[in-house]
């Protein structure tokens, strides 16, 4: 029986230090991975500032207290274009009761701005760099990928983040509790 | 119980719903680049499934800017209909692209390749342009070394596309072999490493591991079952295990190892005297225990589970791997240099403790089995006791032979084999009728005392070599000294102005320590070896001798990444390293000459 148990305990220890290991690398590397403060990534969301498409730059705190919905896209990321009709649709739809969609483009001022007015996008088109990814990494985008979409409550606190295309029944189904 | 469900709560904790899981982009589209041939760079993606890139996204540019690549024969893609883009070619799975070199004016004998790529995601995400670098020399069609953050393209190229010359097979040294291995996943990752030292423990490297372990199992004699000696050889190998992923958690934090301080003399000695005192204790002097002290503060806590033999027995483990260490030097150079390098110490934390368990399986089968390989009672015990002890003296005796002037060394060699004999009762008569056992062991006696005599004879008639004690009595005239082999350098200066004076000759840079045991084997074996010497006479020789451990020596060392001696770093005739091939470690004449071959052409 104690022999028993030491081979157990012994076995156990080893499965103990090697889970360890693992849980700390996860920790560690993974830190990004886990979900960012939801209050927290809100302030940094909404103190953010880009340029507008008429160069004129644009704080995120002028839309604090709506229903606020941040998509990261660029001309050259296919799912990203294929998501933007929705968010035109949903735009007119719920723009009455207090939705805002907010494009924040990681591209060049030179594609965006026709490529808008093309498609006829109704809200307003921010322009980043590629060097506002970073700034997606640190609202939650750990990957650095486009399509990324942050909704935020009226009380600017972040309600969910996205990564790849969001579908209109989601997205439905997310902005109704807030309205 | 309750511990493993608690383990099984926390890793359910670990495993996090939600978000798919993407892969970093380094990871997602593995960049590398190298030399196909004089004039051709061969690019490569490793594209993981379920991710793609576009062919028209792709842009290389070399610097300095007199390198110009054309990438304009990338091959075909597939089709990919896209609702937004029309048809555009995309690529999947292993790609590799030939692109062909120009260079306006005077040759450059290395440039940095700058890669633009941009690449999506099956599950709908795409990943914005990025540049990846990579430093190319054209000397010798080396191997690229990597841009930050990317991994460096060592393999040679199975199924190159036809276009592509065949890449110069290189043998790849043993340290690069291993940063290779850090490419993959965590779990590939550690899976390797548990195979590497599975590997590692067909050398003799664990050869000394084997006396001690039985060491701590033989004093149990009959009451050994095999759950026991599998639990007791346990503990020996967790106590291996987890000193090999401190180390490599230091190396990561503390961005170099303490390699030469667990060499250095006194340490060495430390542990000779530890190997001789589980000697004495083989020998029936003493019952081996640790320190009344310690051992009653660990009864309470460990004596309860009537474990406190499990303690003594992991320190064991500790100080075993401290010593095996160095004759795992090759292999642990390389993967303490990318752990250095990466500054991340839980993943070289975790790929040592792997390996370490791997060099740890045949340990476990030997105390599993030990019930049934080691005798279980008689006079075969005490016999068997006294082979281990002297088994461990010679370790002792091995360990220290660095430090020891050649007579020392001789004389405990000669000693112990002395003593041996008398153990294995090669002087005393045999009884009429003696058993088959006792006849061997006189034999095996008789030839250790005639051995042990003739060391004697010979260190005493002035012989200094411990393989050809006699020699000296052959009466003919000692062979003239060799000239000195190496020119010796002690610092980065003194080593720029000896390669600016090789004058278009190869260099070879070897660092040295008196300590380093593999080095004096270099120096033994290797070294001396004819075909060998032919090569290195058409070599620059540099030596630098870092056993006093001065900041001169670190400084050198740090220049070149190692950790210390063992190392050879060799120079291309313009005075440049050639990063593919240094040697790490002790290489018998054969494979070093096939090292020099590449160096020389």
């Amino acid at each position: 029986m104690t022999r028993l148990l030491q081979a157990l305990l012994i076995g156990t220890l080893a499965v103990l230090f090697a889970g360890a290991g693992y849980l700390f690398y996860q920790w560690k590397w993974e830190a990004g991975a886990r979900p960012p403060d939801p209050v927290a990534t809100g302030q940094i969301v909404l103190a953010a500032k880009f340029m507008g498409l008429d160069d004129k730059p644009q704080a995120l705190e002028q839309w604090r207290g709506k229903v606020l919905v941040v998509n990261f896209w660029a001309t050259w990321c296919a799912p990203c274009r294929e998501e933007i009709p929705t968010f035109i649709k949903f735009q007119d739809q719920y723009g009455a009761r207090g939705v805002q969609f907010v494009g924040l483009a990681i591209d060049q001022k030179e594609r965006v701005g026709p490529y808008a007015r093309d498609i006829g996008i109704n809200y307003p088109v921010l322009v980043g760099g590629l060097e506002s990814m970073d700034f997606a990494r640190q609202v939650g985008n750990r990957r650095g990928v486009l399509p990324f979409t942050l909704v935020i409550d009226r009380s600017g606190k972040v309600v969910t983040t996205e990564i790849g295309i969001l579908k209109p029944e989601k997205l439905e189904s997310l902005l109704k509790p807030l309205l | 119980m309750r511990l493993i469900l608690a383990l099984l709560l926390l890793l359910s904790c670990a495993a996090r719903a939600g978000e798919p899981e993407l892969l970093p982009p380094e990871k997602a589209f593995r960049f590398s680049a190298r030399m196909a041939d004089a004039d051709r760079v061969e690019v490569r993606y490793e594209i993981a499934p379920g991710y793609y890139m576009y062919r028209d996204k792709f842009q290389f540019r070399a610097d300095p800017a007199s390198v110009s690549l054309d990438a304009s024969q990338l091959p075909p893609g597939k089709i990919k209909k896209d609702e937004f883009f029309g048809e555009v070619q995309i690529y999947r799975g292993d790609m590799r692209f030939v692109l062909p070199l120009t260079m306006a004016g005077e040759p450059v004998p290395r440039f940095t390749l700058k890669a633009e790529s941009q690449g999506c995601a099956d599950i709908g995400v795409c990943y914005p342009p990025q540049e990846q670098k990579a430093e190319i020399k054209r000397v010798a069609f080396s191997s690229a070394t990597p841009g930050a953050g990317l991994s460096p393209f060592l393999q040679s190229a199975p199924g190159a596309p036809a276009s592509a010359a065949a890449p110069r097979s290189e043998p790849q040294s043993e340290d690069t072999l291993i940063a290779e291995l850090f490419r993959g996943g965590f779990w590939a990752l550690v899976m390797s490493f548990f195979g590497f030292g599975l590997l590692l423990a067909l050398t003799p490297c664990v050869f000394p591991m084997i006396p001690i372990l039985s060491g701590i199992l033989v004093p149990h004699g009959e009451h050994l079952t095999h759950a026991r000696g599998f639990a007791l050889s346990l503990a020996y190998v967790l106590g291996m295990a987890i000193t090999y992923a401190l180390a490599g958690v230091a190396a990561g934090l503390l961005g170099t190892l303490l390699s030469s301080a667990l060499q250095n003399p006194w340490v060495l000695s430390g542990f000779a005297a530890v190997f001789v005192l589980l000697a004495l204790s083989m020998f029936g002097f003493y019952e081996l225990q640790l320190p009344s002290a310690l051992q009653s503060r660990l009864a309470v806590t460990t004596n309860k589970l009537n474990g406190g033999h499990f303690a003594s027995v992991f320190v064991m483990g500790v100080l075993s791997a401290l010593i095996v260490g160095p004759c795992v030097a090759a292999p642990l150079a390389g993967a303490l240099l990318y752990i250095g390098q990466s500054g991340d110490g839980v993943l070289g934390g975790s790929a040592l403790f792997a390996m370490a368990l791997g060099m740890g399986v045949p340990l476990l089968a030997v105390g599993a089995s030990a019930g049934a390989l080691l005798p279980k009672a008689g006079p075969w015990m005490e016999t068997v006791k006294c082979f281990f002890g002297m088994v461990l003296l010679g370790v002792a005796i091995y360990l220290v032979s660095p430090l020891l002037p050649a007579v020392v060394h001789m004389l405990a060699w000669a000693a112990l084999l002395i003593i041996f004999a008398v153990y294995l009762h090669a002087l005393d008569p045999l009884p009429h009728g003696a058993p088959g056992y006792r006849k061997l062991f006189k034999g095996v006696g008789v030839i250790s005392l005639l051995a042990g005599v003739a060391l004697l004879i010979g260190v005493l008639s002035g012989s200094r070599d411990v393989l050809q004690p006699l020699a000296g009595l052959r009466g003919a005239a000692a062979p003239a000294a060799q000239p000195a082999l190496f020119r010796r350098v002690s610092n980065l200066p003194q080593l720029e102005e000896a390669i600016r004076a090789a004058a278009g000759k190869p260099v070879l840079l070897d660092f040295y320590a008196d300590w380093c045991v593999t080095c004096k084997e270099m120096e033994a074996f290797t070294f001396t070896d004819g075909a060998v010497r032919k090569r290195l006479d058409e070599m620059v020789k540099l030596q630098v001798d870092v056993t006093a451990n001065l900041d001169e020596h670190k400084a050198l060392l740090k220049r070149f990444g190692l950790f210390g001696p063992p190392g050879i770093v060799f120079f291309d005739r313009q005075g440049n390293e050639i990063k593919g091939l240094r040697v790490i470690g002790f290489q018998l004449a054969d494979k070093f000459a096939a090292t020099l071959d590449l160096v020389l052409n």
